[in-house]
């Protein structure tokens, strides 16, 4: 504990100092003669304060793991490789300035994305003005793929509402008489959050399970119960929650503690965080969630990713890490095969065509992308079963059954 | 319908009750010194995580950590008045506490990630996932324990308030600052003691939240807009307007929300501020009383 605490405090401070760290711990980046070029510099600005730090400490540490790891391979093209970390305090605002600034004052040869959609919005104008390729591990919302970006990539399995196709296509091949007849949405105001539970909503509501309730509350939202209250008098069949950590708990609590017992229950975002069942009690039994990826899967690197992770960091890796370093594992592929690594328009032009148009082995499996850089893949479907988190869709993937209808919580 | 406006209305008044409890606090320093405590929810926080510490390490009730953090609190408020707040200049008191708050909530939000890293904690006991049925109505137990606890403390705290010495020399303190000195009262002691008592009651309505709430370094943001909302409309500095405003606001949400939904529910308290500003800036239940109790 006392190491992880040591590990995290040094994080935090080279993260305060921005660059500072970066440049001094790694004595071997500097140049080495016959090679003026020095170290391939990416520069990523993250959350790594406010609203979303939890997450963009994941995704920084996915990102320094995958460094580690190329370094440790010899670099990019021979060259190592240096991360330039900014902390833009989950603000919309601080993301833009510290793309400007990365791209203008520090030279950096890629820059990578930050967390969350409204942040990858903001800070992908900026790479598209500079025209710097854009892979991004966390922005999945639609609105993101519909500001025209021709350089931005979303380095995960599926965009927000293709998150419960598995899940959806599951229900609607339930026999008549177990079929859900009626579902109850609430949402966080958040277009990532919405997007998951939207999805399985239209596709439901076209297969004619009928939408009882459906409530968007914002951000500063801190009492759950007369939400719960509301889908307690329509007495759904289904409770599906978009939701992130916070609320998924409130709602969890709020649900049990106002006695709803629908047959089955998803939130997006909080089941899959370890801290949830300690949160929920022993209300997270058979709760579902889309997840993107699996610690025990055995995609290209992913046992390799889990197990460095837990050199460095001590604990276990979680899915944003795996996300930041998915990223670096797609760029990683491009530079390889198209030889270069230069800010310019002619190097970042090549890398942008060859990720477009090629699959790549992740650790989230292998991914290609459309023309508006949405992946085309899809995301598994996990459950709590007897406390453990099993991978219950699709059936190719999956380490249990999924148990439907749930138990009572 | 009926029963759902019916269990609306009981979440509105329990959780009224809990915002009450949290706001209390604020409503005090606001009226024994003029000082506007945006660092409050932090301290909130701070106790929770206190109270998280205490529960994981020892496995005791939460609310046996009780103990420990009101009377660590009252220490820091009076360490926190006499050290920071007592050396600004009092022309603008008002603004400067301000910054000053601001800068704490900032320092405590940084030193709990130092310490509990940002991943979320929870406190949860197998009593507060049930609830009690009345009739159609569904009473959820954390929120009656939350309900009682705030209770009790605002009774205690009107006790202290009004049969003390220490209340009645706050309370001339509060009325004429240079009166009350004139009269004898150490009215800078008496200053330090007051913002003690506040910080006691974010102790006990930290422990609360850490019981109903999971909760992270940042989460006190979400808090302080709401909880200024209701020392504004009860009348800035009345600890009976605060209690009464925050339970009228409880019950506000909890009914929009069944009825209309959740955006709204949380605007009504910027409806209120809003209206209370235009047509009583003094406040809905303080009014000319917001100087006394």
């Amino acid at each position: 504990m006392a190491r992880v605490r040591t590990t995290l405090t040094i994080i935090s401070i080279c993260a305060l100092a921005l660059t500072a760290c970066a440049k001094t711990d790694e004595p071997g980046a500097a140049q080495s003669p016959g090679q003026q070029q020095g170290p391939v510099k990416i520069g990523i600005s993250l959350p790594l304060t406010g609203d979303f730090s939890e997450p963009g400490k994941g995704i920084q540490e996915g990102y320094q793991v995958w460094a580690d790891q190329v370094n440790a391979r010899g670099g990019l093209l021979g060259r190592k490789v240096e991360l330039i970390f900014r902390d833009d305090a989950s603000d919309p605002n601080r993301v833009s300035s510290d793309y400007e600034s990365l791209i203008t004052q520090d030279k950096v040869n890629l820059v990578f994305g930050p967390f969350s959609s409204r942040l990858v919005i903001p800070a992908a104008k900026v790479a598209e003005s500079y025209g710097m390729l854009f892979v991004e591990p966390a922005g999945a919302a639609a609105e993101v793929f519909e500001q025209g970006f021709t350089r931005l990539f979303y380095a995960a399995p599926a965009i927000a509402s293709d998150h419960y196709n598995y899940l959806a296509d599951y229900i609607l091949k339930l026999p008549a008489d177990q079929r859900p007849k009626t579902a109850a949405y609430a949402s966080l105001d958040d277009p990532f959050a919405q997007g998951t539970a939207y999805g399985l909503r239209d596709k439901l509501a076209a297969a004619g399970v009928k939408t009882v309730v459906d409530e968007v509350y914002p951000p500063e939202t801190t009492d759950f119960a007369p939400i719960a209250a509301k889908i307690a008098a329509a007495k759904p069949d289904l409770v599906v929650g978009g939701t992130q950590f916070e609320d998924s708990v409130g709602l969890v609590r709020a649900l049990q503690e106002l006695k709803v017992q629908p047959k089955l229950a998803a939130f997006s975002t909080g089941p899959t965080l370890a801290e949830f069942p300690a949160a929920v009690k022993g209300a997270a039994e058979h709760i579902l969630s889309p997840v993107g990826w699996s610690s025990t899967a055995t995609f290209t690197g992913n046992q390799e990713m889990v197990k460095r992770y837990k050199e460095l960091f001590g604990g276990e890796a979680n899915e944003d890490a795996a996300n930041g370093y998915t990223v670096g594992q797609i760029v990683e592929a491009a530079v390889n095969a198209v030889k270069c690594v230069d800010p310019t328009k002619e190097c970042q032009d090549k890398l942008t065509q060859h990720i477009r148009q090629g699959t790549f082995d992740t650790v989230v499996g292998p991914l290609s992308f459309d023309d508006k850089g949405r992946p085309e893949q899809a995301h598994m479907i996990q459950q709590y079963v007897n406390g453990k988190v099993e991978i219950v869709l699709p059936e190719q993937a999956k380490t249990a059954s999924i148990v439907y209808p749930k138990q009572e919580w | 319908m009926v029963s759902l406006l019916l269990q609306g209305l009981a979440l509105g008044v329990l959780t009224g009750g809990l915002y009450a409890l949290l706001a209390s606090g604020l409503s005090l320093y606001f009226g024994v010194m003029r000082v506007v405590m945006v660092a409050h929810p932090a301290f909130l926080f701070l106790a929770a995580y206190l109270t998280y510490t205490v529960h994981t390490t020892l496995g005791v009730d939460p609310f046996l950590a009780l103990p420990l953090t009101v009377p660590l609190f009252f220490a820091l408020g009076v360490a926190v008045q006499r050290l920071l707040i007592a050396r600004l200049a009092p022309d603008n008191l008002a603004m400067m506490s301000v910054l000053l708050t601001f800068g704490i909530a900032l320092t405590i939000e940084g030193l709990l990630g130092t310490f509990y890293t940002g991943s979320y904690k929870s406190v949860s006991m197998e009593y507060a996932t049930r609830s009690l049925s009345l009739g159609g109505v569904h009473l959820p137990y954390d929120k009656i324990i939350a309900f009682a606890v705030a209770g009790l403390t605002l009774a205690v705290l009107f006790a202290v308030l009004v049969k003390s010495r220490f209340g009645q020399a706050l309370r001339a303190t509060i009325q004429h600052r240079e009166a009350a000195r004139l009269v004898g009262i150490r009215t800078e002691r008496v200053a330090g003691y007051g913002f003690g008592v506040g910080l006691a009651t974010a102790a006990v309505g930290g422990t609360v939240l850490a019981l109903i709430t999971p909760f992270f370094p940042a989460s006190h943001w979400v808090w302080i807009g709401k909880l200024m909302a209701i020392i504004v409309v009860g009348g800035l500095g009345s600890v009976v307007g605060a209690a009464l405003a925050a339970v009228l606001l409880g019950v506000v949400e909890g009914v929009v929300l069944v009825t209309v939904d959740a955006t709204w529910a949380t605007m009504m308290f910027y409806v209120f501020l809003f209206l209370t500003l235009l047509a009583r800036p003094q406040g809905f239940f303080g009014g000319r009383l917001a100087h006394r109790f």
